[in-house]
């Protein structure tokens, strides 16, 4: 019977074209508004490594100066000290671990059309790849012996390599940075998380848009007294030069740890409470604060990624939607209102009260299907323009599969509870009285 | 193959109490063709409703072809109407956006039969009427007597048991009514029960009896021989009514 009831709905969109197409768009609104402004939050907000971002762990140490300090405060900044950084390492903390920080630099390309460029990329450790699963489209990371040595080794983006070197695989070939010659070992496939999670706090670019274009040893950039591209936080006197800078208590390095299992967390946390004791012996970590950890969800969560306007927008935007919901009940008992004597005649035809519940719940659902199908139309129209506003939004305001199954299952479920009401005023038609009355 | 017995009816709003029908006593056979006339008020069509299956009753008894109706539920009355009833309007009843096929099929629908029988049934009906040509033709492009016809046809698909007509030819012209009650008759003359309500003595003499009713109750029950099973004798004038 619902291929019939399917058909009947069908054909009945001709009935009232007025009223249907009002419905049709009013479902396609609310819809829209909802889809566009939550697939900007299912970006914004989605695990961009659901695998192991449990594992993966932010740990944070308050290195802020007492003076001034409330206890229980956030800290004043969410990265880390060289010194730290680089204590960490040494001591091999967790099962992996990597220091990331933003560097710039002029590159020159082995081609003289080129011109000398500027390109932004990450100082990381050679466990950075293994650890966020970069897939790699030719070579490999390096190890730990050009991590010791600072090797002056390089990973391109895919984008940066085919810019400079085509289609080749550029593996051994070298570009000069920095005034140095760095070897090229492998290069990144297509590697856009969204946000870029393993680098929030920076200084270019954001945390949604843009792309890391080469990766050098985080050794490296140290020797090469390349200084960091993004945020530094110094509270404290620091001594003259590159030195000074790497023994102060400046924050500017981002530091992830991965372990072993999500148990491992606890002993992790011990872990860094007791180096910081052993630090405390040493003068530093004056505020008392315990070590913080996060995992990548709570760190995007913590660093605020999505921002209170965008959850705002979604529950607008679904208040808007249960706006249009009442106007399509209001609209659906104007359009099945009329339809009483057909009801009566079906009754005495021998269809139950279940039978006319289902034939008009289904009309519901298909002007609710044609809703969401116009609904996901008006929803690809108004991303597109949401992109136009800016660079970040452009790269989030992409719909996804669920999203689009969602936009046509939130308007076929919208008309089905705006159905409702009005199916069952069609149901309670007595048939007695609509048949005399015709 | 229907009868009523003592039955009552009693419409009740906050003020007063009517009884539409009491102490109601009617018998139909098998193959009988009954008009019922009474005056406006006397509760013809709160007893036609009532044999229909469209209203409850408040108390008596009506069995219906051995099935005992009184305090089933909406439901079963439905499925039950499905089954045994066929139902002629004033007014046709045709869904206006359905063309003629689709308008039969809408009782068979609900009786889950397959689309070959449906099919079947449907072109059988609307032959039988003489609209098997104009299947794909909508209501709005028939006459009225042609669309009563449709109404016979939807009524005949499911192979009533009882055909039950309200005033078939209450909004047709005298042709076209006649035509339209010489249909009524063939069909009765092929077997199947009529109970036709009327405002018309002249059709109501022309069935096998008729049935008075005035103030709720059945006033008299008259038989008329010969029967009506001779198509000619259909078109005799009435050998007697209780006025």
């Amino acid at each position: 019977m619902f291929h019939y009831y399917f058909l009947l709905g069908v054909r009945n969109l001709r009935r009232n074209p007025v009223l249907t197409a009002l419905m049709v768009l009013t479902l396609a609104i609310g819809v829209a508004a909802s889809v566009s402004t939550l697939t900007i939050l299912h970006v914004m907000s989605g695990d961009p490594i659901p695998q192991k971002s449990q594992r993966l762990l932010v740990p944070l140490l308050d290195n802020g100066p007492a003076r001034g300090y409330v206890a229980g405060a956030k800290p004043t900044d969410n990265q880390m000290s060289y010194r730290d950084a680089i204590n960490l390492t040494l001591a091999k903390t967790g099962e992996h671990r990597t220091p990331v920080y933003g560097m710039a630099a002029a590159i020159e390309a082995p081609r003289p059309d080129l011109p000398v460029e500027e390109v932004n990329g990450l100082a990381v450790g050679n466990e950075y790849f293994a650890m966020f699963e970069t897939p790699f489209l030719y070579g490999s990371a390096w190890g730990e012996a050009e991590d010791r040595n600072g090797a002056k080794v390089a990973i391109l983006s895919r984008t940066k390599s085919e810019k400079i070197f085509g289609k080749e695989n550029p593996v051994g070939r070298r570009v000069r940075m920095a005034s140095q010659e760095f070897q090229i070992i492998g290069v990144l496939d297509n590697w856009n998380p969204l946000p870029r999670y393993t680098h929030l706090i920076n200084g270019n670019g954001g945390s949604l848009s843009g792309q890391d274009e080469i990766f050098i040893p985080f050794s490296a950039a140290i020797n090469l007294q390349l200084g960091p591209n993004g945020n530094v936080t110094c509270l404290a006197e620091t001594n003259p030069g590159f030195q000074g800078f790497l023994d102060s208590e400046c924050t500017w390095v981002q530091y992830w740890i991965e372990t072993k299992s999500i148990s491992d967390r606890a002993a992790l946390k011990d872990n860094l409470d007791a180096y910081m004791s052993e630090q405390r012996k040493l003068g530093r970590f004056q505020r008392q604060q315990p070590a913080q950890l996060f995992n990548v969800m709570e760190w995007m969560n913590y660093l605020a990624v999505v921002s209170n306007d965008t959850r705002l927008s979604v529950w607008l935007s679904f208040g808007f939607l249960l706006l249009c919901l009442v106007n399509t009940v209001g609209l659906l008992l104007a359009k099945f209102s009329v339809r009483a004597p057909e009801v009566g005649v079906r009754r005495a035809l021998g269809a139950t009260q279940g039978d006319i519940f289902r034939q008009f719940l289904t009309e519901a659902g298909v002007i609710g299907l044609a809703g969401g199908l116009a609904g996901l139309l008006l929803a690809l129209g108004s991303l597109a323009l949401i992109a136009q506003q800016s660079k970040d939004l452009s790269v989030v305001a992409h719909m996804d599969w669920p999203m689009l199954a969602l936009t046509v299952l939130l308007a076929l479920a919208a008309s089905l509870l705006a159905g409702l009401l009005p199916t069952w005023r069609a149901c309670q038609v007595t048939p007695a009285i609509q048949l005399k009355s015709q | 193959m229907m009868r009523m017995q003592n039955l009552s009816k009693i419409y009740r709003t906050h003020m007063i109490e009517t009884h539409a029908l009491r102490g109601f006593d009617i018998h139909v056979r098998e193959g009988e063709f009954v008009t019922v006339t009474g005056p406006s008020g006397s509760g013809k069509t709160t007893f036609l409703n009532i044999a229909g299956l469209l209203e409850t009753f408040n108390g008596g008894e009506y069995v219906l072809d051995g099935v005992d109706v009184k305090g089933m539920s909406d439901d079963a009355r439905s499925r039950l109407r499905n089954e045994k009833l066929g139902f002629i309007f004033q007014g046709f009843n045709l869904i206006p956006d359905l063309n003629l096929y689709d308008n039969v099929d809408v009782p068979l629908r609900y009786r889950g039969l397959s689309s070959a029988d449906r099919d079947k049934r449907i072109k059988d009906a609307l032959a039988q009427v003489g609209l098997g040509s104009r299947i794909k033709h909508y209501p709005a492009e028939l006459s009225g007597g042609q669309q009563q016809r449709v109404a016979i046809a939807r009524a005949l698909a499911g192979s009533p048991k009882l055909l039950l007509a309200d005033e078939p030819t209450g909004n047709l012209d005298t042709q076209m009514a006649r035509s339209v009650m010489e249909l009524l008759e063939e069909i009765n003359a092929s077997g199947t029960t009529i109970l036709m309500v009327t405002h018309d003595p002249e059709l109501a003499v022309r069935a096998q009896r008729n049935v008075h009713i005035i103030d709720g109750q059945v006033s008299d029950l008259v038989k008329k021989m010969p029967s009506l099973f001779d198509v000619k004798a259909a078109h005799a004038p009435a050998a007697a009514t209780v006025a």
